[in-house]
């Protein structure tokens, strides 16, 4: 047995010993730092994939109003729309120099509660979702004809609905599914679109003139759109911006997409603030519990120690005997607070993707791990230093008994 | 030649009251390399204090203390720690075995502490004292007797110049007394170890070639029956 064994023996054995007080120290570092990195990370990731999901544009048109309403009913199909426009207004967009793509977008109908998406074909065929990525359907389907009542349906939509090819639906009037707004109007499915990890797996896509002729839709619907989803050339977006925005006063043109969507996840900044102080809390609970277990453990340690001393064991290795016990319980506990931080990812991962057909990569490998990692190991060996220096100091003489 | 040899050693503790109280008090002393040397005294005498200071687990008051040449008094901590783990084996009188260790990790743990290349095999030396089939065992799962005979191969399995026996039989009954004396005796006589014992039982000193009284080795007869 080397030195190195004997030290990692007596460790264990102090760990083995101290189980139950040694687990809640470990459990409580992991809730800790697994809190910690999820208020962290989980915000820092949603805003990543909110960000890169915008799914290729650069701006949004829309009524007069707020321009994160606007992205958030676009975009990512939340929210209700904040108006409509004229049609003559996405005509003047598309043509104006400086938009290399304009794309009108109608809402107002759903289907079991997932929304229904009246657009131009073009959109499948033309745009690209991701820089040198464009839609792709499924084998088996094509994409629907912009004066059929044909439907090409969310990759998430299909699986959560059992949607195939061929099936047919009939949609319901607004944004909430309720049973007795049945629409009369009958959609045949005709292709399923491949996985995007964006909101276009979310919704079903139609013709935008079926939701513009919608039995039951009142008739300024079929000369109006929701919204218009605008890729830009250059720099056009400060004109634009300009035009619609600080001139004009009947649209709102949402750009740059990416600032208006940190605006959105800097509201969220007191709540993360909140979080964070519960896990400073935790943390410092934890450490305050590896002090308590330790300096337990040293008074019925004393007595081994002091056997250890007399039998040539140093005063260093008695002290890396305990500094190394609150190594091991800070180590099972920073590897706990991953597991911790998996599962709120799993979770708030799972939540987010069926609210939104936004998708997070909970296993995307991040430099801060490595520093919390370190820093909470760190933490756990400085809470191991008081009991330590008490183990430094055991006097061999009075803790051997018994003396004659 | 001798292995140890002291001058002038002498300890003081400070009493309760504030006073002084000299506990070992030794002008000369001094063990040859492979003798055994039986020493009796009365209980609280102060023979412990001695083999503390002896084995580098007490620092004395003044005077000095060589072992095999080295000066132990002038050593710092570690070096005394090392040349406990590679000189001496200890033996206590109520084993102090580490009780959340098999009889073979007892004998290893104490093995990592010397770490050098003349140490004995522990499985032969828990065989050679009847454990062979026990080395698995906990001290809790053991007899007192079988306690004490780990306590003795733990003793021996760095090969030490010196074994410091304290009251080595104080726990045991007549039989596995006088049988744990004959085994310390044999393997030190094997391994060419010096023995050194301290002990209030006359039985157990009487077997001892050479035979001291820690009354007349001491001079600190001011505090007998009080340490």
């Amino acid at each position: 047995m080397s030195s190195i064994q004997a030290l990692f023996a007596l460790c264990t054995r102090g760990v083995r010993q101290y189980a139950f007080s040694s687990l809640v120290a470990s459990l409580a570092i992991a809730m800790s730092g697994g809190l910690f990195l999820g208020t962290w990370k989980i915000k820092e990731g949603a805003q990543n994939a909110f960000t890169l999901s915008s799914s290729g544009f650069d701006a949004v048109l829309g009524a007069r109003g707020s321009k994160l309403q606007l992205i958030l009913n676009a975009i990512f199909h939340l929210e209700a729309s904040p108006g409509n426009l004229e049609w003559e207004q996405y005509e003047i967009i598309k043509n104006t120099p400086g938009v290399k793509e304009a794309y009108p977008l109608a809402v107002g109908d759903n289907f079991m509660g997932y929304r229904l998406v009246g657009t131009e074909p073009s959109l499948f065929d033309e745009h690209e979702w991701k820089k040198g990525v464009k839609y792709q359907i499924e084998k088996g389907g094509r994409l629907f004809s912009s004066n059929a009542k044909e439907a090409l349906v969310g990759n998430f939509v299909a699986n959560k609905l059992g949607l195939k090819v061929g099936d047919r639906f009939q949609p319901y009037h607004g944004l909430t599914f309720r049973e007795e707004s049945k629409h009369d109007e009958v959609y045949v499915i005709v292709g399923i679109l491949s996985a995007t990890g964006t909101p276009a797996d979310k919704v079903i896509w139609v013709p935008i003139k079926g939701i513009q002729f919608m039995e039951g839709h009142a008739s300024e619907y079929s000369t109006s759109v929701s919204a218009v989803l605008v890729k830009l050339r250059g720099a056009a977006g400060f004109a634009l911006e300009m035009k619609y925005n600080k001139q004009g006063n009947q649209a709102t043109f949402a750009w740059p997409i990416a600032a208006t969507l940190a605006e959105f996840f800097d509201r969220l900044t007191w709540f993360e603030k909140v979080l964070e102080w519960i896990a400073y809390l935790v943390g410092s609970v934890a450490c305050l519990i590896i002090l308590s277990v330790l300096r337990n453990s040293m008074n019925e340690r004393k007595r081994e120690f002091a056997i250890l001393r007399s039998l040539g064991a140093s005063r260093y290795f008695i002290t890396n005997v305990v500094l190394g016990q609150s190594l091991l319980i800070s180590l099972v506990g920073a590897l706990g607070s991953f597991l911790v931080y998996l599962i709120m990812n799993g979770v708030a991962s799972h939540f987010i993707r069926e609210q939104t057909g936004v998708l997070l990569d909970p296993f995307s490998f991040d430099l801060t791990f490595v520093y919390v990692f370190l820093v909470i190991v760190l933490l756990g060996l400085i809470s191991g230093i008081p009991p330590a220096w008490m183990a430094y100091r055991v006097d061999i003489s009075k803790n051997l008994r018994p003396s004659s | 030649m001798s292995l140890l040899k002291i001058e002038q050693l002498r300890k003081s503790f400070l009493a309760p009251e504030g006073d002084s109280l000299c506990v070992v008090d030794v002008e000369n002393f001094t063990l040859n390399e492979a003798e055994f040397c039986g020493m009796r005294g009365e209980s609280g005498s102060g023979k412990t204090t001695f083999l503390h200071l002896i084995a580098g687990i007490l620092s004395p008051d003044r005077g000095q203390i060589q072992i095999n040449g080295k000066n132990v008094s002038q050593m710092t901590d570690s070096s005394r720690d090392l040349l406990r783990a590679r000189l001496i084996g200890y033996v206590f009188q109520s084993f102090n075995l580490l009780q959340g260790f098999t009889c073979l990790e007892n004998l290893q743990l104490t093995m990592s502490f010397a770490d050098h290349s003349n140490q004995s095999d522990p499985y032969e030396l828990l065989d050679r004292v009847g454990l062979g089939k026990r080395i698995n065992y906990y001290p809790h799962q053991l007899s007192i007797g079988q306690q004490q005979r780990v306590a003795l191969a733990r003793a021996l399995i760095n090969q030490p110049k010196l074994v410091l026996a304290d009251e080595p039989t104080g726990n045991l009954d007549p039989v596995n007394a006088a049988k744990s004396m004959e085994l310390l005796c044999e393997l030190c006589r094997e391994s060419k170890t010096t023995l050194f014992l301290v002990s209030h039982d006359e039985k157990v000193i009487q077997n001892f070639d050479r035979q001291e009284n820690w009354e007349e080795v001491s001079k600190s007869n001011c505090v007998k029956g009080e340490v």
